[in-house]
Formats: structure tokens, C-alpha cells, sequence
């Protein structure tokens, strides 16, 4: 049976589904390109409003109702000031929703993040702007807001200059208590990629150079003291913010080279001891095969141990359809209520292979359980989907976006 | 959509197999043939033992392999190469790499003398197909010609009938008058847990065939007694339990019955008891499912096997109704019913009290 049968090959044009049924699509009033910022908001109203970033200008975020999984709603779509900002992350806590920041090229703005006031969904309410940008900067490329507190993210500041402008988004921990004031208390940069620093500046990557900069920096309220933090060409970072004024890096684990780089988020199961370390793809058809999505012992703090990879789509059904295919964002078991919170169920978007579910029940053998692709999407320009964040509520619900012009998917998990 | 565990759920993820079985000439042909080109089939995968005895039409085909064929009304057919094995897993491998149909379920023709728990072990012992297949039920052929005198004779035929979930009375049209009825009545004693249909021409609802086995942890109650108990179905719920199975007759070797225990189990005393059963009369055990109350557990504990291999008990979410007892159906060949209560009440497990 090696042949292919004729006429029913993969094509992009099909729906793959396994385990994951379609309620809803929603194409976002024709601005159907999202980022990796997705956050559900329970209203009090008891409406769950579900806020989407967007990957690109003109649009800022969509705030879609989803309490009726089978017919969402857009209930605000804002625009973004000018064409060389994106938003791409954002997060909610509560009644209160960060949004980032980053501008095409160095010392333009705005560049940094917007706290609202999103009491009334329709009517988001501006209370302040951090203000990131500077001479070296581009603003901020992710944030992560979990407890009304603190935001932690990924960007540059006016102060910083990197050794190599693609080192620009370091780690930066926000004080939000008073949200009319947002300050900075804290901040890690790997080192030597600032200037004035007494380490030399890492090697490049000599392929796949995509920086030494902070992606996804996350930290939970079952450790408070933990940030773990997906640093690009640097690999997985757990850092010890105890004294948020001094984060202390604790492990730090390189797999790039012999790998592709790109190292995004880190996704810890504290009762399970592992970290789930997820990669970005971001070369079209394949270049940087493999991205993948990791499994990582973590019993022993400082040395953490890969112990398995989750089982990829056949890449020669994918990778060349067009657009990215690899690994990227993860369902990140967000503290805050609404989201799905598991530690042996884990959801991740792979471009053009879809949003896809994995069983880590047993961490050396992780289980595919469950894939939705989707055809591609009209008037993408990638020919094909390319499923770029997910977000999985507490029904069991799989939200996910594509990045181009698909918008929002609202699927069913069955497994 | 109620909220549930952040856990895979251990049933609704894998792709549920009927498998079809009949003794030589019971019919299967006729039935696979009118299955292929029933409209509710679309979305089915059909393994079969050899395109040349199905005769598919050219004008039902929509695009074909040597061993493929996917049919106008989306029903992907496939003949078996070399082992139903590897046939499964290139299926599976297939259709997540998007070169065949989302197929959502599978229907299986074993061969006339087949004996059909070899298949149900392959299904529970390999480690990539337990991951992503599930039995279903099995689908036993009788006709209604020579069916009595198979099930007499032929040793593989009784065994067929016996762990049957679904029993298709087939050539009730051809037969000679009060065949049906003799028939029947045989399969009432062998097998009573088997609900029973009888085709004409070897046309069958295709619901019939599918969707018995228990297709989520959440399973509610109907699934399961669809499952455990179908010809209770059509009855007020239970009532097939006042049901008396009768004893003997013939010199029938097989024998079926439903045991019942008040008390709750430990997880180590019923496996002791199915251990023991197993290590004395494996072979003799043709096929054991039920629900199981063991302490600690959240719900009842779904337990199905097939002679000496068992499929990894299943906790299911909740209890569906009040009635908390452990009910487990044997079918058995040359296993009196009051051995195997002896044996759990031998472990130390609870004295079993009859229905």
C-alpha cells in the first residue's frame, strides 16, 4: 500500500479531522489574520467574550462572543494607529486586558503595551500605555498577565542596546498594581547580548539565526518565584524571580544548534515535574524542519533532561503545501478561570498541520489524540491554513486562529 | 460540553471496529455487498478479505488502488494484504497523512472459519492499534439454512454466535417454514446478551451494526445496557432481567448468563478472581464484559475480555442510575455458572447472588 490513491491525496482544499469536530467559523469581518494573543474573558454578564489579537495592521484585536460555541458573535473590532505596529499578544485578567506592542523597525511608536478596562466588551477603555520604545527597540512581542499584578513580557526598553539588533526583546517584569501607572521592577537579558556586558556575545546560529531574545515568558501562581521563558536561539530559561529586582537564571537548556532554533514557550506541569517546550517554526515549505514540541524532565531543577518529542504530522504531507509547517503555540494551562487547565492533555497549533492534541500520560511516549486541519482558507495568501494560537476553555472547547485570513475555528474536543 | 477532567478520555478518542463474522456460507458476501452501497456508509472504512467476491460495481467507484477503492457514497473499501494488522495500521497512518477519507469507523469481514478472539486480542495486544482503535462489537452471520447444524457441528460457528455482540439471522426467505424460529431459539440459549435482527435479501440497518460498545467515559445509561444488555431493548428498562436463562438443552457446551454482586469489589480481589479464571479456564472464557463497582472509584468500571486476554479496565465518569451492583455477562464453554461464583467467592471476592 505504499502508493498514494489517485484523486485522494492530501490537498489543501480538504478538512482533516480526528477527535475534534467543527461548531463554528468566523472569519472576523474579513480581517481574519491572528496573532498569539488569545484570552477569554467571563463576563458579568456571564458572557464569555473571547479577545483576539491580530497578527498584522489594520487591525488591533476582535472581541468575539462565544457563549454559543455554534454561532459567535464579533462584539468590538479596533484599529491600530498606524500600519507599522502590530499587537500580536494580549492577555486578560478579570475585567482588565494588556495588550503589546511592536513596530516594524527601531524608535518608531507606539511601542510597548495598552492596559483596558474591558467591564463593557463593546466599549474597551483605555487606562494606560507602557511606553517600551526607544533608539534600539521595537516594543514588545509578547505579554503574559495572569494575576491582575504583574505583566511579564517580552521586549525592548529606550535603555537597552543589544550587541546584535535581532537581540533587541529581553525579559521585563511590569508592576501593574496601580494600572494607571505601570513600572518596571525587574528584567533578565541573556548575557552578553548587551552592549556593556562583560560576557562576549554568543555565537550565532549559523543557519537559522533568530535572535537571542525572550518569546514567551511565563510565570504561575503555583510558583510565584519561576519564570520560564522560551529565548529563541537561546533555548529554555527558568529563572528564579524570588527578587523580581534580580531574576537569577536557574537552568538553561540548548538543543540549537544541532537544531533549528527558535525556542518559544515553556510550559510547565508542576505535578508531573516536566516542561513542555514548544518551538516556532518560521520558514516556509519546510527550511527549518524540525520544529517540534518537546518533552522535558524537570525533577533535578538545574539540568533539565528532553526525554521525548510529540509525534509529528507526516511532514511530507504538509511541508509543502504551502506556508509554515512546525510547531508553535501551546495551550498554556492559563491560571485564570475559563481556561482548561491539564497536565496530560496537551493542544498546540502546527501551521499548515493544524491545531493538534496530545496525550502525555506516559511522558516517554506522548500520543497523538486528536487533529483539526482545515482547508485553506480563501484568499490566504499561504495557500494553505496556517493555525497559528490556540486556546482551550474549560468545556473542552478549542478556540484557534489562523494567521492569515481564516480567523476563528471553534471546535469540539471529543477525546 | 459539561466541564470533565483535564484527562484523555479512554473510549471517545479511538476509532470504533465492528467486526463481521459468519460461518462459510452464512451470507457475509451478500451483506458486505449491500453494506458498500448503503448511503450510511459514507464515512466508513471496509477491510475485506478479497475485492474479486464483493464484485463492486464501476459505477460506484469514485477512485480506486489495487487495494483501495473509495466508493460514490464516501465509503472507503479496502482488501486485506497481508495481515489485518498492518492493514490497520497503514489505515490509520493513511488517513492522517490526508491520503485516504476521514474515515470514523471501521467494519471488518473476518473469514468463514475464522475464529473471531484472535481478532479481538489484535485489537487489545498491539500497542499502536490499542492506541487508536477500539472494538466496537462483533457481528455474527447465522443462517437460517444451515445454521442449526453448524452451530451442532462446526465447533468455530458455535464459538461465532457465542461472544456475538449483534447476531444477523440471514436466508430467512429461502429457509424451510419455523426455521427462523428454531434458530432463534437456539441463540436464545446460547447467547441472550446478543440482540438479534433477521435480513432479508442481506439487507440490514447499518445501526444495527455500529455504536454498541460504550463510546465515552460519560457514557450514559442507555449505551451501556445497549451494550451489556440489548434484548432488554423494546422492554420497560430491566425487564430482561427477571429473565431466567434456561439451563441445558441440547447438549450445548456454551452457556450464558449474567452474575450479580451487592457488594463493592477492591480492585485486587476481582482481579484475583479473573486471573484465577483465566490462568485455569482461558480458553473456555469466551467472552466476559461488564460493570464493576470497585471501591474508591468514581463510577463503574468497564471490564471486557475474550478468553485469557482482557482490555484494560475503563473507569467510566458516573454512575448512571442507583442500582450500584457489579454485573459482569460470561459466555462460557463447559463453565458451569456456579464454578465461577464459587471462584470469586473462593478469592475472598464477594458471594455472587443471581439476577
Amino acid at each position: 500500500m505504499a502508493s498514494t490513491l489517485p484523486g485522494i491525496g492530501a490537498r489543501p482544499d480538504q478538512t482533516l479531522a480526528l477527535n475534534m469536530k467543527l461548531l463554528s467559523h468566523h472569519e472576523l469581518q474579513g480581517f481574519g489574520g491572528i496573532g498569539e494573543g488569545m484570552g477569554m474573558q467571563l463576563a458579568r454578564d456571564g458572557r464569555r467574550i473571547l479577545w483576539l489579537a491580530h497578527e498584522s495592521a489594520p487591525k488591533n484585536f476582535t472581541a468575539v462572543d462565544v457563549t454559543d460555541p455554534k454561532s459567535p458573535r464579533v462584539v468590538v473590532q479596533t484599529e491600530l494607529p498606524h500600519a507599522k505596529v502590530r499587537s500580536n499578544s494580549l492577555d486578560v485578567v478579570g475585567d482588565v486586558m494588556a495588550v503589546a506592542y511592536q513596530t516594524s523597525a527601531v524608535g518608531m511608536k507606539p511601542a510597548g503595551f495598552d492596559l483596558f478596562d474591558i467591564s463593557t466588551p463593546e466599549k474597551p477603555k483605555l487606562i494606560s500605555h507602557f511606553d517600551a520604545s526607544g533608539p534600539h527597540s521595537r516594543g514588545a512581542h509578547a505579554v503574559w498577565f495572569v494575576d491582575g499584578e504583574y505583566v511579564h513580557m517580552a521586549s525592548g526598553a529606550a535603555d537597552f542596546q543589544p550587541t546584535h539588533p535581532s537581540d533587541d526583546q529581553f525579559y521585563r517584569i511590569i508592576d501593574v498594581r496601580r494600572p494607571s501607572k505601570p513600572e518596571e521592577v525587574g528584567r533578565w537579558w541573556m548575557p552578553g547580548t548587551r552592549v556593556g556586558d562583560s560576557t562576549p556575545p554568543p555565537p550565532r546560529h549559523p543557519q537559522f539565526d533568530s535572535g537571542f531574545r525572550a518569546h514567551n515568558t511565563n510565570v504561575f501562581p503555583q510558583r510565584p518565584d519561576r519564570a520560564y521563558v522560551g529565548y529563541i536561539s537561546g533555548g529554555a530559561v527558568i529563572l528564579d524571580i524570588a527578587d523580581k529586582s534580580h531574576p537569577k537564571a536557574i537552568a538553561h537548556w540548548r538543543y540549537s544548534p544541532p537544531y533549528t532554533g527558535f525556542t518559544h514557550t515553556v510550559l510547565p506541569l508542576f505535578t508531573r515535574d516536566l516542561l513542555i517546550v514548544s518551538d516556532e517554526c518560521v520558514y516556509n515549505d519546510g527550511k527549518d524542519w524540525p520544529k517540534l514540541v518537546w518533552v522535558v524532565d524537570a525533577r533535578v531543577e538545574g539540568n533539565p533532561v528532553p526525554i521525548s518529542t510529540f509525534p509529528m504530522p507526516p511532514v511530507r504531507a504538509f511541508a509543502r503545501e504551502g506556508g509554515r509547517f512546525g510547531a508553535h503555540n501551546l495551550h498554556e494551562n492559563l491560571p485564570v478561570p475559563g481556561s482548561w487547565k491539564s497536565e496530560e492533555v496537551i493542544v498546540g497549533t502546527f501551521f499548515g498541520g493544524g491545531v493538534r492534541a496530545f496525550d502525555v500520560a506516559n511522558p516517554y511516549q506522548p500520543q497523538e489524540i486528536a487533529y483539526f486541519v482545515p482547508p485553506a482558507p480563501r484568499l490566504s495568501r499561504a495557500g494553505a491554513i496556517q493555525l497559528n494560537d490556540v486556546y482551550v476553555d474549560d468545556r473542552r472547547l478549542v478556540y484557534t486562529v489562523d494567521r492569515f485570513a481564516g480567523g476563528l475555528y471553534v471546535l469540539e474536543m471529543t477525546v | 460540553m459539561r466541564s470533565s477532567p483535564p484527562t484523555r478520555d479512554p473510549l471517545a478518542g479511538k476509532l470504533p471496529v465492528s467486526l463481521i463474522t459468519g460461518f462459510l456460507g452464512s451470507g457475509k458476501t451478500t451483506l458486505l455487498k449491500r453494506l458498500l452501497r448503503d448511503p450510511g456508509m459514507n464515512r466508513a472504512a471496509v477491510i475485506i478479505n478479497e475485492f474479486g467476491e464483493v464484485g463492486i460495481d464501476h459505477e460506484l467507484v469514485a477512485s480506486s488502488s489495487e487495494q483501495m477503492t473509495l466508493l460514490a457514497n464516501g465509503c472507503l473499501c479496502c482488501s486485506v494484504r497481508t495481515d489485518l494488522q498492518e492493514t490497520l495500521r497503514e489505515l490509520f497512518i493513511r488517513r492522517r497523512a490526508g491520503e485516504v477519507i476521514d474515515f470514523d469507523r471501521v467494519f471488518v469481514e473476518t473469514t468463514g472459519l475464522a475464529d473471531p478472539v484472535p481478532v479481538l486480542h489484535t485489537l487489545q495486544t498491539d500497542g499502536m492499534l490499542g492506541a487508536q482503535y477500539r472494538l466496537d462489537c462483533v457481528v455474527t452471520l447465522v443462517d437460517a439454512v444451515n445454521g442449526l447444524r453448524n452451530l451442532d457441528d462446526a465447533p468455530e460457528a458455535a464459538k461465532q454466535a457465542a461472544v456475538a455482540d449483534r447476531i444477523v439471522i440471514t436466508k430467512g426467505d429461502i429457509a424451510a417454514p419455523g426455521a427462523v424460529e428454531s434458530i432463534e431459539a437456539r441463540l436464545e440459549e446460547m447467547n441472550p446478551y446478543a440482540a438479534r435482527t433477521v435480513a432479508v435479501n442481506g439487507e440490514v440497518e447499518v445501526a444495527f451494526l455500529r455504536d454498541v460498545g460504550p463510546r465515552s467515559a460519560r457514557a450514559a445509561a442507555g449505551d451501556l445496557e445497549r451494550w451489556l444488555a440489548p434484548s432488554g431493548e423494546g422492554h420497560p428498562e430491566g425487564a430482561y432481567l427477571g429473565r431466567r436463562v434456561r439451563a441445558g438443552g441440547h447438549d450445548a457446551a456454551i452457556k450464558s448468563f449474567c452474575l450479580w454482586f451487592d457488594q463493592p469489589f477492591t480492585w485486587d480481589g476481582f482481579s484475583a478472581a479473573v486471573q484465577l479464571l483465566t490462568s485455569l479456564r482461558g480458553p473456555d472464557l469466551l467472552r466476559v464484559k461488564g460493570l464493576v463497582n470497585v471501591t474508591g472509584e468514581r463510577g463503574p468500571v468497564l471490564v471486557q475480555g475474550a478468553q485469557h486476554v482482557f482490555h484494560p479496565p475503563v473507569t467510566l465518569e458516573a454512575w448512571a442510575g442507583d442500582d450500584r451492583r457489579s454485573r459482569i455477562v460470561f459466555i462460557t464453554r463447559n463453565i458451569a455458572r456456579e464454578a465461577i461464583e464459587a471462584v470469586f467467592a473462593a478469592v475472598g471476592a464477594l458471594s455472587a447472588q443471581s439476577a
